[in-house]
């Protein structure tokens, strides 16, 4: 369990977008982005990042408090304490006013040639 | 820093809508006891909204799948093996860019289990080999000295015995192994039976429960639940208890994934 510096979020919406403030929640808080450009509306790229500088124990994108948001791609740069930045990305996803997606991943485990 | 401001930023504006309740006069003990009900207004919607404080619904966490980049750059066309140690340095994982055993998996625990398989033979000639799974186009290895966590020149000398067999081109695992293995259904049946009649009344005692998820060639996937989910000690039932009962009761299984989300459940810990 790292202690998160900073994530940054990108996510591609694809047909259906509620165009509603982008929440997300760590360790069960629920927060607005930072440095917002973009929205969630049809289409559009939302994009978002956080300075946390603490541990993670669960980050998630907290769903639209109405209407559907069709999520086509989403891409999360981390800078966790004593690791090597990294970026995970994740494939579709709908959510709703009753649901929310984890962000949340480890490091990845240090790999090497041999 | 900012994270925790935030946080008690967001308790002092709580606090700041919530007023204060003004009392006229002294009231008696027995009477603050008493349900009080609230008083009748002319705006009934008013009232809803100032007492709408109530904590949302909980809401379910969704898992996108996740979209793995690859680990090898695709126009290479020799042999590249990465070498990845477990957090807790007792195995290794190393993936090959090109598949070693299609669509099944072999475990291979002792050097006379190797014989005919010429990828397992080469790496059990290695001193420090303990086991060895075989499993598409990675090959697993946990080692006899148990003391030492850091794999840099064993993974080097694993590497190598790896890419020579791949290159001598023979049969890296043997025909009779290939052919001995059961269908997914037999697979199946043999786990579910030691999951039902083995594994879960041992680990019911924790209050734990092990759930088969899904059987593709001969490799299986489980799910660890109640207190066995998050629980400090899963990662020891698993590797000595839950492993050893399925490879007893069904010899045939290969590699055993756990697709457990360790950081929910009752009893979770954060490694």
């Amino acid at each position: 369990m790292p202690r998160v510096l900073t994530f940054k979020v990108n996510i591609e919406t694809g047909k259906q977008g509620p165009n509603e403030p982008v929440n997300f929640s760590f360790n069960g808080h629920t927060m607005p982005f930072e440095k917002v450009i973009g929205s969630n509306e049809p289409d559009a790229i939302f994009e978002g990042s956080f300075d946390v500088n603490s541990f993670a124990h669960s980050l998630t994108l907290v769903g639209p408090e109405k209407g559907k948001w069709e999520i086509e791609k989403i891409r999360v740069d981390y800078e966790c304490e004593g690791e090597k930045p990294y970026v995970v990305n994740w494939g579709a996803v709908t959510l709703d006013e009753t649901t929310e997606v984890n962000l949340w991943q480890d490091p990845p485990v240090p790999a090497f040639d041999v | 820093m900012n994270f925790i401001k935030r946080f008690f930023s967001g308790m002092k504006q709580e606090d700041e809508i919530s007023e204060p309740v003004k009392v006229e006069a002294p009231v008696p003990e027995s009477a603050v006891s008493e349900p009080i009900e609230p008083e009748p207004t002319g705006n009934a919607d008013a009232g809803a909204e100032r007492f709408s404080d109530a904590p949302p619904a909980p809401r379910t966490v969704l898992h996108a799948p996740a979209v793995k980049q690859g680990l090898f750059p695709e126009s290479s066309d020799g042999i590249l093996i990465k070498a990845q140690p477990s957090s807790t340095g007792d195995q290794c994982m190393f993936t090959v860019n090109r598949v070693l055993m299609k669509d099944c998996s072999w475990y291979f625990d002792s050097f006379e289990s190797a014989a005919e398989s010429s990828l397992a033979e080469s790496l059990f000639s290695i001193d420090d080999v303990e086991t060895v799974l075989v499993c598409e186009a990675t090959v697993t290895v946990t080692r006899k000295d148990k003391t030492l966590v850091d794999w840099t020149s064993l993974a080097k000398e694993i590497g190598t015995a790896i890419r020579n067999a791949v290159e001598e081109g023979q049969s890296l695992i043997a025909d009779k192994i290939i052919s001995t293995i059961p269908s997914e259904d037999v697979i199946r049946e043999g786990i579910q039976k030691v999951i039902d009649e083995e594994v879960n009344p041992g680990v019911a005692g924790h209050g734990g429960q092990i759930n088969l998820l899904a059987v593709k060639g001969n490799s299986v996937t489980i799910q660890m639940g109640g207190g066995c989910q998050g629980c400090s000690a899963a990662d020891l039932t698993l590797k000595q208890g839950i492993h050893t009962s399925f490879r007893k009761a069904v010899p045939e299984v290969g590699a055993i994934f756990d697709e457990t989300d360790h950081t929910a459940g009752l009893n979770p810990f954060f490694s």
